[in-house]
C-alpha cells in the first residue's frame, strides 16, 4: 500500500510539474534573441495579441510577436481566435489589445460600411477613422494586398470559358459555392456577390483550409480562395476577375488599442511598421508557401524572415 | 438572460438573423441533424446489437464485448474525424464513420451484458420445456434483455445527437452545426438557440425511445426495473469490470 | 501619408532550402517522419502536455465536485433529483455550444479557465452517478456491523462507505477522464491549446494529413493509456474486489 501510495504520490507531481512548465496555447516564443541590441520594450506593460484563424494570419501573428519581443516587449499571442467578427468582439471586450486586420474588411465587416471604396488609399482612410472612434488605431499598411477571389479549377474554368464572376450566372442555384461560414453573412460574401453579379449559388459552409481540397474532390465547383495563396502558383486553379471589386482592398495593418501605443513608447509603433513595410506580396506569398505547403510551423517561419531582415 | 431571450427569438424565427439575407431554415438544418444521426445509430446499431446480443446468448467473448466497447469509448471523437478525413476526404461518410464509432460501444456492451446476465435458470428452465436456442433468445433473452439493451441504445443515440455539430469542423455542412460553428454570422443568440434544438431533440429521442422501451418490454419485467435506472437522460453506469 | 509602397526591398530567406527538402510535406502523403521529428518537440509533445494537463485538472475537480455532492446526496436523497437534472442538462448541451457560450461570460473570456468550466461541467453528471450508487450499493449488514463495532459515522464513511464503493468511483473517474481527453480537443477552438490544436491547425492547412493522424493518434493513445492505467489503480487499491471473482 505504502508503495503504491508513492507511486501515486510521484504521478501527481509529475502532473503538477508539467502544469506549471506548460504555458498553454498563448505562447510566449523564446526566439528574441541577440542581433538586436536596444530593447526599448523592456519593462514596459505586457501586451496580449490575437490572429484569426487561417494560414496568413498565424504568420503575420508570429512576425509582429516576435518583432516586438527582439525589441524586449513581452507578447503573448492568442492565436487561431476566429473570423473577424469574433477577434474583433475580442478586442473590444478587451481580451486582446491588438491582432493584425485586412482594411477591406475593417470598412465592411466591422464597420458595416455598404458603400464599398474605390481605392486602397480610400479603404484604408476609412477603416482607420472608424477604428479611432472607437478607441483603437490602425497602423501603416502593409504593401502587399490580399482579397477573396473566387477560385474554380482551371478545367472547370475552361470547360465553361470562365474568366469573370458574373458568368457564374449561367449555372443558377445548382451551383456549389464553398467558403468560411462568415461568408454567407457579409458583403464581401454572397451578400456582394448576389446584388452585384446576380447569383445565387448553393452554399457551403468550409473551414477555411478546406476550400481547395473542397474543388479537388467536385464537392463544390467555386471556393473562396485568397489572392495570396501558394496553392494558385501551383497553375492547377485559377480565379476569376471581380471587375465591380465587391471583394475590396485588402492590406493588413495592425490594430492596437489607442491607450497602449502611448504606454508602450514609440518604438512599439515604429517596429510594427517596419514590419508592415516589408510585407510585399512576394514575401508574403512565399512565407504562406512555407507554411502552406512546406507544413513548417509559422513561428519558425516568421523567424527566418525576421533574421534575415535584422529584425530578429 | 437577455441572450436566452434572443434565442428564442431566433428559433421562432426559423433560424433568420435580422439585417442578414435569407439563411437556410432552422426546419431543414434540424432535420439534417436528425438524417445523419439516424445514420449514424442505424448502422451502429445493425453493427453492434446482433454481435452483443449473441456473444452475451453463447456466453462468450466477454472480453471481446465488453472491452471493445470500452475502448472505442475512449475515441476522441475530433481525432476520429481528423484521422477520417486524412483516409476518406471530406463529407458524409467520414462523419458517419466518427459517429458510429462512438456509438457501438454502449450498444454492444449493454446488449452482451443484458443477455449474459439473464438469470441461468429461466433459461434452464424453458429449455426443459423444449425451447430451441433460437426460441430462448427470442422469447425469454431478448425480453428480459430489453431494458439494459435500450439503455445502451439511447445512451448512444444521446452521443451521436449532440456530437453531430463537430462534424460543421471538418467540412461537413447541413446540420445544426454550421449554426453552432458560424457565431459570426449567427451572434451568440443563434448559437444558444441551436444549442437549445439539440438539447431538445435528445430529450425528444429519448423520450422516444423510452416508449418504444416500454412497448418491448413484457409486463413482468417492468415492475422489477425502475430501480435499475436512475433517471432518462446520461450515460449508464459503467461496467465496474 | 499613406505608403503603399515598400521603401527597399525586403530580403526573402530560403525558408527551408530546396523544394526536395519538404517533398513529402508538398505532395502531402499520409505519413512525413521528418515532419513529425521535426515538430515533436515544438508542436506535437508541448501540445499533449496541455492536453494532460487540461485533463488532470478538469477530473480533479470535477471529482471534488461530485463526489462531494454525492456525499450530500448519500446522506440528503431529496438533494439526488435536481444535482442529476441540472447536470443532465450540462451533459447534453453540444460541446461546441458551450465553448462558445461560456466565452461571452464576462470573466472568462478566450482562456484556459473557460475550456476548464466546459470540461468539468462534463465530468459532473457521470462521476456523481457512479459514487452515488456506489455508496448505495454497500450493503445494509455490513454498516450495521460496523455500527455494532462501534465505529461513528465518519469512520465508517472513510473504513467501510468509501472503499467499498471504490469499484464504482473509479469506474466513473475513467469514463469521466476519457470523456475529458475527447472533448479537451474541441476545447482548442476556444483555448488553442492541446492536441485538438494542432488537428484544427492541420485543417485549416490545406488538410495536412500527417499532421492529422498523429494529433489524432496522439489523443486516441493517450485516451487509451488513461483508461488503462485507471485500471491498474482499480485493481491495485481493491485487491479484494479480484479475488471475490
Amino acid at each position: 500500500m505504502n508503495k503504491l501510495r508513492a507511486v501515486l504520490m510521484g504521478a501527481a507531481l509529475s502532473v503538477a510539474l508539467a502544469a506549471c512548465g506548460s504555458s498553454g496555447g498563448n505562447t510566449t516564443s523564446n526566439t528574441s534573441s541577440s542581433s538586436s541590441s536596444a530593447k526599448p520594450g523592456a519593462g514596459k506593460p505586457p501586451i496580449v495579441m490575437g490572429d484569426k484563424n487561417f494560414t496568413e494570419e498565424y504568420v503575420l501573428g508570429s512576425l509582429y510577436q516576435q518583432a516586438l519581443e527582439a525589441k524586449g516587449y513581452k507578447v503573448t499571442l492568442k492565436g487561431n481566435i476566429g473570423s473577424s467578427e469574433i477577434v474583433y468582439k475580442a478586442m473590444t471586450s478587451g481580451q486582446i489589445q491588438m491582432y493584425p486586420e485586412y482594411t477591406g474588411v475593417i470598412v465592411s465587416v466591422l464597420a458595416g460600411n455598404t458603400k464599398p471604396p474605390h481605392s486602397a488609399t480610400q479603404t484604408y482612410s476609412e477603416a482607420k477613422a472608424f477604428l479611432s472612434q472607437h478607441g483603437f488605431t490602425l497602423l501603416k499598411p502593409t504593401p502587399f494586398y490580399d482579397t477573396d477571389a473566387m477560385g474554380v479549377l482551371k478545367s472547370f474554368a475552361s470547360k465553361h470559358h470562365l474568366t469573370t464572376i458574373s458568368q457564374l450566372k449561367q449555372f443558377g442555384h445548382s451551383l456549389k459555392l464553398g467558403a468560411a461560414p462568415e461568408f454567407a453573412t457579409r458583403y464581401e460574401g454572397l451578400v456582394g456577390l448576389k446584388k452585384v453579379y446576380g447569383i445565387n449559388p448553393t452554399f457551403k459552409p468550409l473551414a477555411i483550409g478546406l476550400t481547395y481540397k473542397a474543388l479537388d474532390t467536385g464537392q463544390v465547383q467555386v471556393s473562396d480562395v485568397f489572392t495570396t495563396d501558394p496553392q494558385l502558383t501551383t497553375g492547377k486553379y485559377t480565379t476569376l476577375s471581380d471587375p465591380k471589386n465587391v471583394f475590396g482592398f485588402q492590406n493588413v495593418a495592425p490594430i492596437v488599442k489607442a491607450s497602449l501605443l502611448k504606454s508602450e513608447g514609440p518604438a512599439f509603433a515604429q517596429t510594427l511598421n517596419k514590419v508592415s513595410s516589408l510585407l510585399t506580396l512576394d514575401a508574403i506569398r512565399r512565407m504562406n508557401a512555407a507554411v502552406a505547403l512546406d507544413q513548417q510551423p509559422p513561428t519558425s517561419v516568421a523567424h527566418k524572415f525576421l533574421a534575415a531582415n535584422g529584425l530578429a | 438572460m437577455n441572450s436566452f431571450v434572443q434565442a428564442f427569438k431566433f428559433i421562432g424565427r426559423n433560424g433568420q438573423v435580422p439585417g442578414a439575407p435569407a439563411l437556410p431554415s432552422l426546419v431543414h438544418l434540424t432535420l439534417g441533424t436528425i438524417e445523419i444521426a439516424a445514420i449514424g445509430v442505424g448502422v451502429a446499431l445493425v453493427i453492434a446489437l446482433p454481435l452483443g446480443v449473441w456473444l452475451g446468448h453463447i456466453h462468450r467473448g466477454s472480453f471481446v464485448a465488453i472491452n471493445v466497447g470500452n475502448i472505442w469509448r475512449a475515441l476522441p471523437s475530433l481525432a476520429v474525424l481528423a484521422i477520417g478525413v486524412a483516409f476518406l476526404g471530406l463529407g458524409l461518410r467520414n462523419v458517419e464513420l466518427a459517429l458510429i464509432v462512438l456509438a457501438v460501444p454502449p450498444v454492444i456492451t449493454n446488449a452482451y451484458v443484458a443477455i449474459d446476465g439473464v438469470d441461468r435458470d429461466v433459461v434452464d428452465a424453458a429449455r426443459g420445456m423444449g425451447l430451441s436456442g433460437w426460441q430462448i433468445l427470442r422469447r425469454v433473452e431478448l425480453p428480459l434483455g430489453v431494458p439494459l439493451i435500450f439503455a445502451g441504445i439511447r445512451t448512444a443515440a444521446l452521443f451521436v445527437v449532440s456530437t453531430t455539430t463537430i462534424a460543421a469542423l471538418t467540412g461537413y455542412s447541413g446540420s445544426l452545426g454550421d449554426i453552432i460553428n458560424n457565431e459570426a454570422s449567427y451572434h451568440l443568440s443563434g448559437v444558444l438557440g441551436a444549442a437549445m434544438c439539440i438539447a431538445a431533440l435528445a430529450l425528444l429521442q429519448d423520450l422516444l425511445l423510452a416508449f418504444v422501451q416500454r412497448l418491448l418490454t413484457p409486463q413482468g419485467v417492468k415492475l422489477e426495473v425502475g430501480t435499475r435506472e436512475l433517471d432518462a437522460i446520461g450515460p449508464p453506469l459503467a461496467e465496474t469490470v | 501619408m499613406i505608403v503603399f509602397a515598400a521603401g527597399h526591398g525586403p530580403v526573402i530567406p530560403n525558408f527551408g532550402g530546396s523544394s526536395s527538402a519538404y517533398a513529402c510535406e508538398r505532395a502531402n502523403r499520409l505519413f512525413c517522419s521528418g515532419w513529425v521529428s521535426q515538430n515533436w518537440s515544438s508542436v506535437l509533445w508541448p501540445a499533449l502536455r496541455q492536453h494532460l494537463v487540461l485533463t488532470v485538472i478538469a477530473v480533479g475537480i470535477g471529482f471534488a465536485i461530485s463526489t462531494s455532492l454525492a456525499l450530500v446526496a448519500h446522506r440528503r436523497g431529496w438533494v439526488e433529483r435536481p444535482v442529476v437534472i441540472i447536470t443532465s442538462i450540462m451533459y447534453t448541451i453540444p460541446s461546441l455550444a458551450l465553448f462558445e457560450l461560456l466565452v461571452g461570460v464576462p470573466g472568462l473570456g478566450l482562456s484556459r479557465t473557460t475550456a476548464e468550466v466546459a470540461l468539468v461541467s462534463y465530468t459532473l453528471l457521470i462521476m456523481f452517478r457512479n459514487t452515488l450508487t456506489g455508496l448505495r450499493e454497500v450493503p445494509v449488514e455490513v454498516r450495521d456491523a460496523a455500527a455494532g463495532m462501534g465505529m461513528g459515522p465518519m469512520r465508517t464513511l472513510l473504513r467501510v462507505d468509501l472503499p467499498l464503493a471504490l469499484p464504482a468511483i473509479i469506474a466513473g473517474v475513467r469514463i469521466a477522464t476519457v470523456t475529458v481527453i475527447s472533448l479537451a480537443t474541441v476545447a482548442a477552438l476556444i483555448d488553442n491549446e492541446g492536441l485538438g490544436a494542432p488537428i484544427l491547425q492541420a485543417i485549416s492547412n490545406e488538410v495536412f494529413k500527417t499532421e492529422l493522424i498523429v494529433a489524432g493518434g496522439m489523443a486516441i493513445a493517450l485516451a487509451l493509456l488513461a483508461d488503462g492505467v485507471l485500471v491498474l489503480v482499480q485493481r491495485a487499491l481493491t485487491p479484494w474486489a479480484r479475488a471475490a471473482r
